[in-house]
């Protein structure tokens, strides 16, 4: 599985916010591929998934949350999106 | 200070978009008259101009309204003000995309209706808008 979160650089709290979410996510979560995403630098790319606030978060190419989730709201919907559901 | 009419003049404004403006929230009188009528302070002038330019650039008016509290709140970043003009990027190329398609889907239909002389009811345009109704939920 892939998460992307796109995010606008030059925010320290919300970096501090990303970092807490990727460690989290990783720790439970096997072979997850993590991707950080400089919005200005894949904008086509962000545009093309429906990105309009930030930070965002796409799971395999989808978007699926329009602000920070928590860990247990990104667990959960990593969780409904393996093979086999929850 | 100014009466509402002053400021108008000075901003290129009509009297009904200032008030507009203050019932939105982005402006507020500095004072009143003795006789009830709205005074600002000439530093009304920028404010309005500020509003104006973020306007546009296409911010809306609750965009604005939270740009101006940015501008004042102490715990505020430059980083908050970009992340709104990067969102609003972000909406105006979405448009930009959906219009592109908008404009694409015409130049099909353009394209098909290349008999300009033919009877309205034989109208290639006509006929696939008819068609893609019908075919909408």
């Amino acid at each position: 599985m892939k998460v992307e979160l796109f995010y606008s650089p030059g925010c320290g709290r919300c970096t501090d916010a990303q970092n807490d979410l990727k460690v989290a996510t990783l720790a439970i979560v096997r072979d997850l591929e993590w991707r950080e995403l400089n919005v200005i630098e894949e904008l086509d790319y962000a545009v093309e998934l429906g990105v309009l606030t930030l930070p965002a978060i796409a799971i395999d190419g989808e978007l699926v949350f329009t602000s920070l989730p928590t860990k247990g709201q990104l667990c959960a919907a990593l969780s409904d999106r393996r093979p086999g559901g929850a | 200070m100014f009466t509402i009419g002053k400021l108008a003049g000075l901003t290129d404004l009509t009297t009904e978009t200032l008030r507009y403006y203050e019932q939105e929230g982005l402006i507020v009188p500095d004072a009143k008259s003795d006789a009830g009528y709205r005074l600002y302070r000439p530093e009304s002038v920028q404010r309005v101009g500020f509003i104006r330019q973020a306007q546009q650039c296409g911010f809306t008016l609750a965009d604005i309204r939270e740009l101006l509290a940015l501008r004042t709140d102490e715990a505020a970043c430059c980083g908050d003000v970009r992340r709104l003009a990067i969102e609003k990027k972000l909406q105006i190329e979405g448009k930009i995309r959906v219009m592109k398609a908008m404009s694409r889907a015409l130049d099909a239909l353009i394209h098909d209706c290349s008999e300009a002389g033919h009877p309205v009811v034989e109208c290639p345009i006509l006929a696939a808008l008819e068609k893609s109704s019908a075919m909408a939920p």
